[in-house]
């Protein structure tokens, strides 16, 4: 499988959540530290769209649990790290045997 | 296996004249529903739309795949449902292909996608024969009445 650099991940990520929430890329990225519920008035429902839309571009399983670390772009963006890295699909670190 | 109108109408939670589901042809739990709907010239909504030009508005058609969600929902991950549940949509993508008259049967057929304790995302096709009439993308919700004000 494919291995992705950090600015990889950070771009595609960045796409989707700006595809899913209808803000412009450049916005969401300057709002990344912003809580998607509280301050961006993001229905909870659209994270599950934004894990959905995360397994089928990276080709992986993000279990149910990690839903509630979709509550920024930047909560979303190091989930998707941690989850490719488990998987050893993360550029710059040790693959897993 | 099938679902006659009787469970359809314990499984979902609207009612006349709002359920348009008459009965569950197939249902393979967790996975895929194709249900039954057939169109009566005699429904309340023609009355309306329109006085000279009976035509099943196609929001209604959303709203039958939506209903076919909620009983592949129910039959397949709902373990536990409080009285004060409902469901919600979330968000819909939708294209409408080609108009529903009266007479017509729609086949509502609905695949999960991504399923999680309380939602999902399903793909429905609204058929009548063998021609698609609508296609949508659902991503709806199990929501407490209490906390939406």
């Amino acid at each position: 499988m494919e291995t992705l650099s950090t600015e990889e991940v950070e771009k595609e990520v960045t796409a989707i959540v700006a595809e899913v929430t209808e803000l412009d890329r450049e916005e969401i990225w300057q709002k990344r530290e912003a809580n998607f519920f509280k301050e961006l008035e993001i229905d909870s429902l659209l994270a599950l769209e934004i894990l959905a839309l995360i397994e089928k571009k990276f080709k992986i399983q993000i279990p149910e649990e990690k839903l509630v670390d979709i509550t920024s772009l930047t909560g979303t963006i190091n989930m998707t790290k941690a989850v490719l890295s488990e998987n050893g699909r993360l550029k710059g670190e040790p693959q897993k045997a | 296996m099938g679902i006659n109108f009787e469970e359809v109408r314990r499984l979902v939670p609207q009612r006349y004249p709002f359920l348009f589901i008459d009965k569950v042809v197939e249902l393979e739990e967790g996975k895929r529903i194709l249900c039954l709907k057939n169109v009566s010239g005699n429904e309340s909504f023609f009355v309306g739309h329109f006085p000279e030009y009976a035509i099943m508005p196609g929001v209604l058609t959303l709203e039958a795949l939506a209903q076919a969600s909620i009983i592949l929902f129910k039959k397949s991950f709902l373990k536990e449902e409080t009285s004060n549940s409902v469901f919600l949509l979330a968000s819909l993508r939708a294209s409408f292909v080609k108009p529903v008259f009266p007479g017509d049967q729609l086949l509502l057929e609905v695949n999960v996608e991504k399923v999680v304790s309380k939602g999902a995302i399903v793909q429905g096709t609204a058929r009548v024969g063998e021609e698609i009439v609508a296609k949508a993308s659902l991503t709806f919700g199990l929501a407490d009445k209490s906390s939406l004000g």
